[in-house]
């Protein structure tokens, strides 16, 4: 019972793909998967759609307004910058940026706090105060602030900065699947496993950790908004994206001496994020509906 | 080496170090299986069956578990002595286990075939086909209707007796010499428990596997085995062969056991089926003297402060009983 080889075909699909379905009939889930389905489409036709290039300075449209307002254009949908750049191409753009920043610092929270967690779990005793006392360690500092010591000591930039969000968010990841692991633990098939002499490690990977895969998925959407905010915070200090990248929390930090002059360079990016955080929340609310055992009807 | 057992368990001791002191759940537990027999080891919950089982599989948790003493000799090798790797290549493909719950005992994320599969994979080197020609040839072994589609099912949609033919498929996979059985029948109801010691018997016929059936059922016991040990509070208090141990008990707990089954229509009305007094004492606090005396009937003073030695009747049947001495 290999995860990734198996000997048979099942007819009938995998229980997981029942669960799956039930997040289809979630409305919130699906809102969700709509907005993340448009940010992805977005990020990755960057090239196609958006009208202009985004670091292309144009110094006789400076600060347009938008299209519907007095004095904006066709030209310029969302208006410009104080460069004379597209906001919107700025933005298609930078929704690139946070699609790969969710996937780099989610992929390193889940790879590492899901096997410092399931060995936690396994192992309980001294290995489990140890790591766990380190996760504790890391949650105590506040969440920001922690991300800005880490990007300090590497130096800013997207790159760091989601190694940062990375390493911050270990611990929520550690947390749960630990918790799934010790609760797993307790099954007769884990005790079934060992009897038919299957290692410690083929227990933990093959037996333990498919049957925490629920908790894992839920927490890595929710942390996926949680990680492009922090992302954007970041850029938005100065740590993160550096110009002329067109990041989202960036544009909002370049735009915010021009809120009263020019609302839309500030605005547009805050909707953005609005928009891609709510995404991944909401469809990590209907995940948790659909997986949660204890919220099946 | 005299004569050669298959399993050959010596004055094995499992301790548990709890809070409040050392649970002694096996105390000084011998006995022998020899090839192709099935012995039984019957007792009330808790009195170490299980415990003897795990103990034998190494699968008690340590700490707080710790084997205190003994020898646990299978094909005349002592397993205790065993390393880590070494014992994972004996769980599963020389001994095996059959568990009681056949409703958690299997991962509920994978389908039946691909965990008998696992087993034979972990053993042999064999290619994908041939696991799963194997792992067919298995469930067609417990008479599993239809295996080539049978094994592509989830757990969950098979039922209870199905399930536990998976598990004597996962425990038969790779041709054991020793299967334990720790009460497989119990979860089941009447009719499938039939079915699968049906099965077992006949399996056992088929591939000269040995069998130790654990169980509190004695009507079980007498249906599978040809040996019996009765345990109680973590000691063997008799032993002898089925017919004997049925025909002719001689401990009082047995007798006592053996009284206590109700009988379907014989007996006149008034008489209430008969109990043994007392409960099971406490791990914690073991009475001195006989583990068994503040329950016997036939208990005198020597009873409540020297243990009775194990005392051989001849043909095989030992009882630990003053009574004999």
């Amino acid at each position: 019972m290999n995860f990734w080889t198996r000997i048979t075909n099942p007819e009938d699909r995998h229980p997981f793909f029942d669960q799956i379905e039930k997040l289809f009939k979630n409305r919130t889930g699906v809102a969700g998967l709509i907005i993340i389905t448009l940010f992805v489409l977005t990020s990755i036709l960057a090239p196609v759609i958006s009208p202009h290039d985004p670091v292309e300075n144009a110094l006789y449209d400076q600060l347009k307004p938008p299209v519907w307002k007095e004095g904006g254009s066709t030209k310029n949908l969302l208006g410009t910058d104080d460069l004379g750049r597209d906001m919107l191409s700025r933005l298609i753009y930078g929704a690139r940026v946070s699609l790969t920043l969710g996937i780099v610092s989610v992929g390193i929270a889940l790879l590492f706090g899901s096997m410092l967690g399931a060995l936690a779990g396994y192992y309980k005793g001294w290995p489990d105060n140890i790591i766990m006392r380190i996760m504790d360690i890391i949650l105590a500092f506040p969440y920001i602030l922690l991300a800005i010591v880490i990007v300090a000591y590497l130096g800013p930039g997207l790159r760091n900065a989601m190694i940062a969000i990375g390493v911050i968010n270990i611990p929520r990841f550690a947390r749960i699947i630990r918790a799934s692991a010790i609760e797993e633990y307790e099954k007769d098939y884990v005790t079934a496993a060992r009897a038919v002499g299957a290692s410690n490690r083929r227990i933990i990977f093959n037996a333990i950790f498919p049957n925490c895969l629920s908790p894992i998925i839920v927490q890595a959407s929710l942390g996926f908004g949680e990680a492009i905010l922090s992302g954007a915070g970041l850029s938005f200090l100065g740590l993160g994206a550096q110009p002329p990248l067109s990041e989202w929390g960036a544009m909002i930090a370049e735009g915010r001496s021009m809120i009263l002059r020019a609302w839309w360079v500030m605005t547009f990016p805050g909707i953005a994020i609005l928009l891609a955080v709510l995404g991944f929340n909401l469809l990590g609310d209907g995940l948790r509906d659909a997986l949660d055992p204890r919220l099946r009807d | 080496m005299s004569v050669e057992h298959l399993l050959e368990v010596r004055n094995l001791k499992t301790y548990f170090d709890v809070r409040g002191g050392v649970l002694k759940a096996v105390d000084d537990v011998s006995f022998t299986v020899e090839a192709g027999e099935t012995l039984g080891l019957v007792g009330e919950s808790g009195c170490g069956k299980t415990v003897t089982a795990n103990s034998i599989m190494r699968l008690v948790p340590i700490p707080p578990g710790r084997i205190a003493g003994g020898e646990i000799l299978f094909e005349g090798i002592d397993v205790l002595k065993l390393t880590a790797s070494e014992m994972r290549k004996v769980r599963g493909n020389k001994i095996s286990m059959i568990f009681q719950e056949p409703m958690t005992s299997l991962n509920p994320v994978f389908t039946v075939g691909d965990q008998v599969a696992e087993v034979i994979s972990l053993h042999k080197k064999l290619s994908q086909r041939e696991i799963r020609d194997r792992v067919i040839e298995a469930f067609r072994l417990v008479r599993i209707p239809a295996p080539e589609s049978r094994i592509n099912d989830y757990p969950h949609q098979m039922s209870g007796g199905m399930r536990q033919r998976v598990i004597i498929a996962m425990a038969l996979a790779c041709n054991p010499k020793l299967m334990i059985a720790d009460e497989p029948s119990t979860a089941l109801d009447v009719t499938i428990q039939a079915q699968i010691l049906d099965l077992m018997n006949n399996l056992k016929e088929e591939t000269g596997a040995s069998i130790l059936f654990i169980t509190h059922d004695l009507g079980v016991i007498a249906e599978m085995a040809q040996r019996v040990a009765v345990m109680y509070a973590g000691k063997i208090m008799e032993a002898a062969d089925a017919d004997t141990l049925f025909g002719d008990p001689q401990h009082p707990y047995t007798i006592g056991l053996m009284t206590s089954i109700p009988v379907l229509g014989i007996g006149k009305k008034e008489k209430r089926l008969s109990t043994i007094p007392g409960v099971v004492p406490s791990l914690f606090k073991l009475p001195p003297g006989c583990l068994f005396n503040e329950r016997c009937s036939v208990a005198h003073k020597e009873c409540g402060h020297l243990e009775p030695p194990m005392i051989d009747l001849g043909h095989g049947h030992i009882v630990r009983c003053h009574k004999y001495a």
